[in-house]
């Protein structure tokens, strides 16, 4: 019974009439990048529903961080596409692809270490009091947010007024996380969200991920996981070496099948070019 | 759910900052009080005005450096900036009759902003590392000081201008006034608003801040305007102290207020430091060169106390940090 999306919406997906078909919140039509004259993406297709957990699985340079990037606007696609929410998806930067209700979690690099938890949750975002000209920080408010924020998953709140260098992986993902799912975003992608964690803490991290859903999130990750990846999503799309192999409902597939399209050991039956 | 696991990783590391500067602190007091125990003079009224006076100019320079190292660089070219200011000040002031004396200020710290902006674009924009481009612009603008000057003072400054540089008000030196209200008002700025809490996270993470959408590169650039600002009001106030433009003025500032600042707890790797550390810093060394002084020991020794001092810091704040 992997719901396809019912729009659930604490955020705008009401509406009720698309109970039965999923709403499509993004997608990617032919879309092609190169690099000088290395092919990292070549005519692939991908449309994600809102609500639901995506996957996006593949080998060592199949592309995968590569299409995240165009999605995030990172850097801007050779050829084809992208629509998100019903509007070209042509994103100059990250900034204007966040604007637009994208937040991408990147792998620890986001985070500055020297600061503490609240100022990294409003890094970039902060509040102010008095005088607006005076661009003068309202601490006392962002630390009781950040607190709410963080406290709203299922896990250990690292301490809000501490520095975030001397934290755990898990608990930098899931500020990072927490941070993305705090500014009205629709779309959260996650690269390899953790590659670098332990057991118990990925644990937690998948809490968090399932919390996102549960709150009408939709949610795009790429892992090398393959079990976390059959944990996780409604929905996996494959691809290999810069071409999309094609797509299953994760309650209607195995990973024997999903292994097979990633190696191309069986051909999946792609739509997809 | 919420709050709970005070890391134990968490706690000592902001045990050990506090400590940090809690140590500075310490040993200023240490070193205060030993020299007023063992020396009646320093307590005396006169040298601390003293101390005050000679040490404010160096600190206005620090305040500014404190943004550029917290930003994870600094500036060489603070003392060739200071000198200019005061030889621009002087000769301005010296030909521009009525109005010398505002015009002069005012030409001296457009100096400073256009140097600050030089630094700023090639740091920033050419990315340039801050030790070649601040260096290239220290012997580029002392020499081209040297040159418009033929390496003499500028002098004519009307007399009433020392008293900026030498006046006092209800006992304390105004250029101590100065240097305090330039302290608070840019500690403000680095704890309070939105710039210094940005200049702190580009220092700790340039990438952080530029995936959240800041401007790691303006930033570099406003921090290395408001460092030569600071260097050009510290060369006002130095024709205000000797009545004249000085080309070698603020000779080997750069290094004494990069001491300063890490002394007082900033890193050179960026992200950290503190106003009030780098006020304590600028005090501290002014102190011991003053009993140094006091105790009739060469002034040629002053530049060995400050070189084991800034050694000293930076080795014991390792060691507590293992
Ligand atoms: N900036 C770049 N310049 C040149 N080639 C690149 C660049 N970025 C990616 N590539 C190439 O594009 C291809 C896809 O890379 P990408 O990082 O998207 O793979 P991936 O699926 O994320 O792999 P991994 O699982 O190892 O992270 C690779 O061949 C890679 O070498
Ligand atoms: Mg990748």
């Amino acid at each position: 019974m992997s719901t396809a999306s019912e729009g659930i919406g604490e955020r705008r997906y009401v509406g009720g009439v698309e109970a039965a078909t999923p709403r499509s919140i993004l997608s990617v039509s032919d879309v092609s990048r190169y690099f000088g004259g290395v092919t990292a993406l070549e005519n692939v297709s991908m449309a994600l529903n809102a609500g639901e957990i995506t996957g996006l699985v593949g080998d060592n340079g199949a592309g995968k961080s590569t299409l995240v990037k165009l999605i995030s606007g990172v850097i801007p696609p050779s050829a084809g596409h992208i629509e998100f929410d019903g509007r070209p998806a042509d994103f100059a930067s990250p900034s204007q692809a966040r604007t637009a209700g994208i937040e991408t979690v990147y792998q620890d690099l986001a985070l500055a270490g020297n600061m503490t938890v609240w100022a990294n949750v409003f890094l970039g975002r902060e509040r102010f009091r008095g005088p607006r000209f005076l661009h003068l920080l309202d601490k006392k408010a962002m630390i009781v947010a950040a607190r709410e924020m963080l406290g709203r998953f299922q896990m250990n709140v690292p301490p809000i007024e501490g520095n975030v260098d001397g934290l755990s992986g898990g608990q930098r993902q899931l500020i990072s996380i927490a941070r993305a799912a705090a500014w009205g975003s629709k779309l959260i992608i996650m690269d390899e969200p953790t590659a670098a964690l332990g057991v118990a803490e990925t644990q937690a991290v998948e809490g968090v991920i399932r919390t996102l859903k549960d709150r009408g999130f939709s949610v795009l990750i790429i892992s090398h996981n393959l079990d976390q990846v059959f944990r996780l999503t409604d929905r996996i799309w494959v691809l290999r070496r810069g071409r999309m192999i094609g797509e299953r409902r994760t309650a209607a597939t195995d990973p024997n099948e999903i292994v097979s399209m990633i190696t191309g050991a069986r051909a999946g039956n792609g739509e997809v070019a | 759910m919420a709050q709970s696991m005070a890391g134990p990783q968490q706690s000592t590391s902001s045990f050990s900052q506090g400590l940090r500067r809690n140590g500075i602190l310490g040993a200023f007091i240490i070193v205060v009080v030993a020299l007023a125990l063992t020396k009646q003079q320093f307590w005396s009224i006169e040298n601390i005005t003293n101390i005050l006076q000679q040490n404010s100019v160096i600190g206005i320079i620090a305040c500014g450096m404190t943004f550029a190292i917290i930003i994870g660089g600094f500036d060489l070219s603070v003392g060739a900036t200071a000198a200019m200011a005061s030889v621009v000040c002087a000769v301005v002031m010296t030909t521009s009759g009525q109005f010398g004396v505002p015009l002069g200020v005012g030409a001296a710290i457009a100096a400073g902003i256009m140097v600050g902006a030089i630094n700023g674009a090639l740091i920033a924009y050419l990315r340039i590392n801050p030790f070649v481009a601040t260096l290239g612009m220290m012997t580029i603008i002392r020499g081209l000081v040297y040159v418009s000057t033929n390496a003499t003072p500028v002098f004519g400054v009307p007399y009433e201008f020392t008293n900026l540089g030498l006046g006092k008000i209800y006992g304390a030196p105004i250029v101590t006034l100065i240097f305090a209200a330039i302290a608070l008002l840019l500690g403000a700025v680095l704890q309070l608003t939105r710039f210094g809490h940005h200049v702190y996270a580009t220092g700790g993470n340039a990438r952080a801040t530029s995936v959240m959408g800041i401007d790691p590169d303006r930033l570099r650039f406003l921090t290395y305007v408001l460092v030569s600002v600071c260097a050009a009001i510290s060369g006002v106030l130095l024709v205000g102290q000797t009545a004249s433009g000085q080309p070698q003025a603020a000779m080997g500032y750069e290094l004494t207020a990069i001491a300063a600042v890490i002394v007082g707890g900033a890193s050179l790797g960026g992200g950290y430091g503190r106003m009030f550390g780098t006020v304590i810093g600028v005090l501290l060394l002014g102190v011991v060169s003053n009993g140094l002084n006091l105790f009739g020991v060469s002034p040629f020794w002053q530049p060995v106390a400050t070189g084991v001092i800034l050694i000293l810091a930076v080795g014991l704040d390792r060691t507590r940090r293992d």
